[in-house]
């Protein structure tokens, strides 16, 4: 596990999974701004190195995601693909906002339940 | 809507009032969503991002059209930069010229100062381009446009008003600053110029005209050109001040140059002739058309006032055209009326640009045969220095009129920088000594050592000689002496109009 703090704090974890699969999980509450969505993007692309890997982003609760953030996960990264993962319709609404407003560099999907983004995922492993 | 309990939720007003807010304009306002996530909070997160793409939006416009209005304001001023400069040298053109005497003479108007305007033309430009190239004279153009910008002050314009012209305005100087300025240009231009291999000069004729409040711009402008003229007339490579007489004697040659275009068609024109005449016999041999014009108001007008014009503004074509079917057509019928006198030939006076008419030739030959006059009765007189300077073209329609049997003659003899050695080679008969040879003949006898010398040099070049200008019995007796066989001068007749000249033929030929 390996945590990324801003100057605000911790605001997002990684892991990567036994099978694979890279798991970034932003902690609830957090404002994401442009910085903390750059930030994300290269500690991603370190974790993956030369390799790709599917990505389950865990961005339930969290408070807001500045405009400039969302644009930052446009540019094309180490995911081959990406798991939105929420639970309320706010988080539906902000992860639809990125999908539709943003064109995403890789297959991107919105999910509220795990499994199903795990399934989706590794079914394109 | 509410949160499900029946109680309102104060997050709905909290929505409405920030979409009002939004509607009223507040772009930047946000409202803040609940923790709990729900439909509301949905909607509050939806509309807070619509308001953030919107505000986005309308800033990427905002910012676009200020790119654009400024690339746009850019790319005008470029244009009205080049509009207003020449591109060629990079000094002003003559649309900015005109700006800044416009804007000189205005401030003049508010400070009392005055406004020069310099008005250049360089002397030998033309040379530089038929014999060098446009190229080089591209180059020499440049270096003269760095030399003037060099020879003013920051604040004056240099401008550069197309060909080998150049202006410059200069504003706050004083009379003498003016003039110390416009002979630094003048000797800034002194010194050679290099294109590749080549050296050439481009001296420059300078006119200068200071005006003060109430100068109008546009006249500034024609009367620096107007000294210009001046100083090109003053023999070029000088300075010339403007003065109002030069201004009348402008106007005078404007009007020269309008009624002389309608001389020809109002038949304003008129010939008269003077005998050519065989020194020992006295006979007329040939006769000289000589032009006037019978002005309806001015009355007689002789060519010493009208030919220069005609020849700077090309009217001394049509006058020349004029000349020829006029006087071959008298020969024409002095021949139907008196048969018995034919040993005579006409002299008609051939300019430079006629020389270049490509019909000449044709003319020549159709208006001969028209009034059936052989071409030997004819003899066209070119000045020595058009023969020196001929080119191709004119050697071609000097050979075709030799060919023809049209007689040539040198004319003015002595007044040109002819070359001995060239005398043998013109494509002339006779040549005709200039008048101001023989003015101190009968009493200077250096001056008659000199003529005797000039016909001897003449007959060994195995041309004929035509002495002018003889006025006296001794001059005709002292030329005869030295061997001259013919002549023409007020001592035997002053030129005549058509109708009196065969009766004088006759008595000339009866003085035997």
């Amino acid at each position: 596990m390996v945590d990324l703090n801003t100057a605000d704090g911790a605001k997002v974890e990684f892991r990567m999974s036994d099978d694979g699969v890279l798991l970034l999980r932003w902690l609830p509450g957090v404002q994401i701004e442009v910085e903390d969505a750059r930030a994300a993007m290269a500690q991603v692309n370190h974790m993956c190195q030369q390799e790709q890997h599917a990505m389950l982003v865990d961005m339930a609760a969290v408070a807001s995601v500045s405009r400039e953030a969302r644009a930052i996960w446009s540019i094309p990264c180490r995911a081959s693909r990406i798991a939105l993962l929420g639970k309320s319709p706010v988080d539906r609404v902000l992860a639809n906002f990125f999908l539709g407003v943003h064109v995403p560099p890789c297959p991107t999907r919105f999910f509220t339940a795990r499994n199903e983004a795990m399934d989706w995922l590794m079914a394109h492993v | 809507m509410s949160a499900g309990n029946g109680v309102e939720d104060p997050r709905l007003q909290q929505l409405v009032d920030g979409i009002v807010r939004l509607a009223s304009g507040a772009l930047g306002s946000r409202m803040t969503p609940s923790p709990r996530g729900d439909d509301i909070d949905a909607v509050i997160t939806g509309v807070n991002l619509l308001a953030e793409e919107l505000e986005y939006i309308y800033s990427d416009l905002e910012q676009r059209v200020a790119d654009r209005t400024f690339m746009l304001q850019r790319a005008q001023a470029e244009l009205e930069e080049m509009a207003k400069t020449d591109a060629l040298t990079g000094l002003a053109n003559r649309i900015l010229l005109n700006e800044r005497i416009q804007e000189a003479i205005l401030a003049s108007a508010d400070s009392g100062t005055i406004t020069a305007v310099l008005v250049l033309d360089l002397d030998s430009f033309k040379g530089i381009n038929d014999s060098l190239g446009h190229g080089a004279g591209d180059i020499v153009l440049v270096e003269v446009a760095r030399r003037l910008r060099s020879s003013v002050r920051a604040t004056d314009t240099v401008a550069r008003l197309g060909g080998d012209e150049f202006a410059v305005v200069i504003t706050g100087s004083s009379t003498d600053e003016i003039l110390l300025i416009a002979h630094r240009i003048s000797e800034q231009l002194q010194d050679s110029v290099r294109v590749g291999p080549e050296t050439v000069w481009a001296m420059a004729s300078i006119g200068v005209c200071i005006g003060s409040s109430g100068y109008p711009p546009e006249a500034l402008m024609r009367d620096a050109d107007i000294a210009m003229y001046q100083a090109k007339a003053q023999g070029r490579n000088n300075v010339q001040l403007f003065h109002p007489d030069m201004l009348a004697a402008v106007r005078e040659r404007l009007r020269i140059t309008a009624e002389l275009h309608s001389a020809v068609a109002n038949g304003e024109l008129a010939l008269c002739y003077q005998p050519v005449v065989e020194l020992a016999s006295g006979k007329a041999i040939g006769l000289e058309a000589l032009l006037r014009w019978h002005h309806p108001v001015r009355g007689l007008i002789m060519p010493d006032s009208f030919i220069r014009i005609a020849e700077e503004t090309g009217l001394i074509v049509e006058l020349g055209q004029w000349v020829l079917h006029e006087g071959v057509a008298q020969l024409g019928r002095w021949n139907e009326t008196a048969p018995d006198l034919t040993g005579f030939r006409l002299h008609l006076n051939l300019s430079a640009a006629e020389l270049l008419r490509r019909d000449l030739l044709e003319d020549v030959r159709d208006t001969l045969a028209r009034n059936d006059v052989a071409p030997g009765r004819l003899v066209l007189e070119i000045t020595e220095t058009v023969l020196m300077s001929r080119g191709t073209a004119e050697e071609q329609i000097l050979t075709g009129l030799r060919d023809l049997g049209v007689g040539m003659q040198i004319d003015d003899f002595g007044t040109g920088y002819s070359s001995i050695s060239y005398l043998r080679t013109l494509p002339a008969d006779t040549v005709k000594v200039d008048h101001t040879l023989i003015d101190d003949l009968v009493s200077d006898p250096q001056q008659q050592k000199f003529v005797a010398a000039i016909l001897q040099l003449i007959s060994a070049a195995g041309l004929k000689a035509i002495v002018e200008g003889i006025e006296t019995a001794e001059q005709a007796a002292q030329l005869e002496a030295m061997g001259c066989l013919y002549g023409q001068g007020f001592y035997y007749s002053y030129p005549l109009p058509p109708e009196e000249v065969l009766d004088q033929l006759r008595s000339l030929s009866e003085r035997l």
